[in-house]
């Protein structure tokens, strides 16, 4: 009996020698700093010492009223609805597909096609938001590879005007203008005389086509220069594009696992009883893989609402905060000019609370209408 | 009808050859492109982004290292990153062995509560989290101020030093790992552990002759899973340290984003050293990093 509760005794003091480093830490990372923002997010703390130094107390909910009035908070939440949005319905559904494809041996090479796919999601986001910044900017590497190719379409089409010969007609220069960039004809009063008087003053030659050719290219093939950034409607464009080529590859990774757990024997059964492959899809492997899903869009929306670092290095909220979203704008009010910790912390609780609304709302679905094997 | 199935057939493995290379096209020619200018000439790069360099160098390099301190901030990520992992298997074994193995009336809730915590993301925490360690350095200054010590300059033990960020990667890593070694050391027989405790063994000599080299799968897994998320930290370390001899890659690289654009071949350079040792890391563990993945311990 004694060396019974002598036992009890050890291994309750060895239970919580070894589960204590990790409650503590846990408690210090996670839990004191939700109550600690909660609190903060109904005070006036400004902040300076906390104890000892200007005194604050509790204010009340004057924070959250301010938010909801907030124009630029609504923007910041706008957009990163948008991300969760792009995430959980674009994400998940492509990676699906892929994986899907893969899993079907519909494609050779599954392991080399997962493994590149992948790539983007090993590497630091602050460096691919800075090479996606450079390749969507307006002298970037998309316009170029645009712009490369609408002058080969406009060389061609060229090409085609001058294979009857070179010769300066208001025929050759209706065709001319036909197929150059209207913009690039707003500087002219009457571009079909001024276009035709250009050329001919500059005495190009049946000898010099080549010449003629890059001038025109020069002068008025379509030209394309990005500008993403100056109207609210597509500034979100870049950030959505790279949020969904990041994070795809490990949602196929993570659906293609699960599918091979399923029992090869369903699919052979439904295929030789005529199902077609999206009929294999929809109604054998979604139901068989609504849990992970589930999990995935989980993990989605966790992860997309707290989205900082890619945009913080793609466009930092801006310009003017169109391309704002709520991590970063909590971070601008609690690090960026005079402190506004209450408003900061007031986000930060409306985003812990927002993810476990979506998150229980996925519960929900997945329990409604999710498929049990 | 047969022929036709056929030639369907054949459409259809095509568009799905094509969607898949278009795919994987679209995925890996940013960051080739982004590799094969980081050798290329400014002067080539103004005019020409699209081809190869007509001429390879290697000043870009050079000149990036210099201006980007790299041995500096490589050496604190490499020390941060191997800190913390070790950090997170040791103590999340531990807490594994507790949950698992040792029957008691607080697993549920504390167990319960880390399960929850996975979902917390801690991008959402880092403004209170970053006044709850810059005011507890103010209270321990103010205590050591009291007894007459240090007197004159703040004393710092969690913001603004290596100990705190690596206290807090270990806590943020936690909720995840914790989950992984419980469910996993459920796994080992629980009459090897009663076995042991008959013959006389301490909970602490269970642990460390049974549990922890048993745990080497479990434990190989949280290592690969998390070191690519430590080592591109950037939304905590960004608050959590002011001083340059702390700073790690991400926030070094950050320092090439747009100040320096003028020169092109120096930042292109620069983002090449800093997605080369991840890289180099997944090619490494990329079995590893896979399963890791599969199980969904990777957030996104």
């Amino acid at each position: 009996m004694a060396t019974v509760v002598r036992g009890k005794v050890e291994t309750n003091r060895a239970y919580w020698t070894f589960i204590t480093p990790a409650f503590a830490l846990y408690l210090f990372v996670f839990a004191f700093p939700i109550i600690l923002s909660f609190v903060l997010s109904v005070s006036n703390y400004s902040g300076g010492k906390m104890f000892g130094g200007d005194p604050w107390t509790l204010t009340g909910f004057d924070q959250y009223f301010k938010l909801a009035n907030d124009s630029n908070f609504w923007l910041a939440l706008k957009n990163n609805v948008y991300i969760v949005l792009i995430s959980v319905f674009g994400q998940i559904p492509l990676a699906f597909l892929l994986a899907y494809v893969i899993f079907r041996k519909i494609v050779r090479w599954g392991e080399g096609w997962q493994a590149i796919l992948y790539v983007p999601a090993i590497i630091s986001v602050i460096v691919l938001g800075i090479m996606w910044k450079m390749i969507f900017a307006s002298n970037g590497l998309l316009a170029d590879i645009i712009n490369a190719l609408d002058t080969q379409t406009f060389l061609a089409s060229l090409n085609g005007l001058l294979a009857g010969g070179f010769n300066v007609t208001d025929d050759f220069v209706q065709k001319l203008l036909a197929i150059s960039d209207p913009r690039a004809l707003t500087g002219f009063a009457n571009p079909a005389n001024d276009v035709k008087e250009l050329i001919l003053s500059m005495g190009y030659t049946a000898a010099n086509l080549d010449v003629f050719r890059s001038d025109m290219v020069n002068l008025l093939a379509p030209k394309w220069t990005p500008d993403f950034l100056s109207h609210q409607d597509v500034a979100m464009i870049p950030i959505l594009f790279v949020t969904l080529w990041v994070w795809t590859g490990m949602y196929i990774i993570m659906f293609h696992a699960n599918m091979q757990k399923i029992d090869s024997q369903i699919i052979e059964a439904a295929r030789i009883d005529g199902a077609s492959e999206l009929q294999v899809m929809w109604r054998v492997i979604v139901p068989n893989l609504s849990g992970v899903l589930a999990n995935a869009a989980i993990l989605c929306i966790a992860g997309s609402l707290n989205t900082f670092a890619l945009i913080w290095a793609m466009t930092a909220g801006g310009p003017m905060n169109i391309t704002q979203v709520l991590a970063i704008y909590m971070f601008q009010n609690a690090f960026i000019g005079v402190p506004n910790f209450p408003l900061a912390n007031a986000i930060s609780v409306f985003i812990v609370l927002f993810s476990f609304i979506l998150i229980g709302l996925t519960l929900v679905v997945e329990r409604r209408y999710g498929g049990r094997e | 009808m047969n022929t036709l199935k056929i030639a369907l057939g054949w459409v259809g493995k095509a568009a799905a050859y094509a969607v898949m290379g278009l795919f994987s096209l679209m995925t890996i020619y940013p960051v080739i492109w982004l590799i094969y200018n980081s050798f290329k000439t400014n002067a080539q790069f103004m005019v020409d982004k699209i081809s190869l360099p007509n001429e390879w160098i290697l000043s870009n390099y050079v000149g990036a290292w210099t201006l980007g301190t790299f041995d500096m901030l490589i050496g604190n990520s490499v020390i941060f990153t191997v800190l913390s992992a070790l950090g997170i298997i040791l103590i999340s074994v531990l807490a594994g062995f507790g949950f698992a193995k040792m029957q008691h009336k607080s697993t549920g809730p504390i167990y319960g509560s880390f399960v929850m915590g996975i979902l917390l993301s801690i991008t959402s925490l880092m403004v209170p989290l970053f006044i709850q360690v810059s005011q507890l350095d103010r209270l321990i200054s103010d205590a050591f101020h009291a007894v007459g010590l240090f007197a004159g300059h703040d004393v710092h033990v969690f913001y603004n030093t290596g100990f705190g960020v690596i206290l807090i990667y270990v806590g943020s890593g936690l909720p995840m790992a914790v989950y992984l070694c419980t469910e996993y050391i459920k796994s080992i027989p629980t009459s090897l552990v009663e076995a042991a405790r008959i013959d006389g063994a301490t909970y602490f000599s269970i642990f460390w002759r049974i549990i922890l080299p048993m745990s080497t799968p479990i434990a190989t897994t949280i290592a690969v899973i998390n070191v690519p998320g430590l080592w591109n930290e950037f939304a905590l370390i960004n608050i959590l340290v002011s001083d340059e001899t702390l700073k790690t890659l991400p926030l070094g690289i950050l320092r090439f984003n747009g100040q320096r654009s003028v020169d092109y071949g120096k930042q292109f350079a620069a983002l090449v050293i800093g997605m080369a040792p991840m890289l180099i890391f997944y090619f490494a563990f990329r079995k590893q990093i896979t399963a890791g993945v599969s199980g969904g311990a990777v957030k996104g």
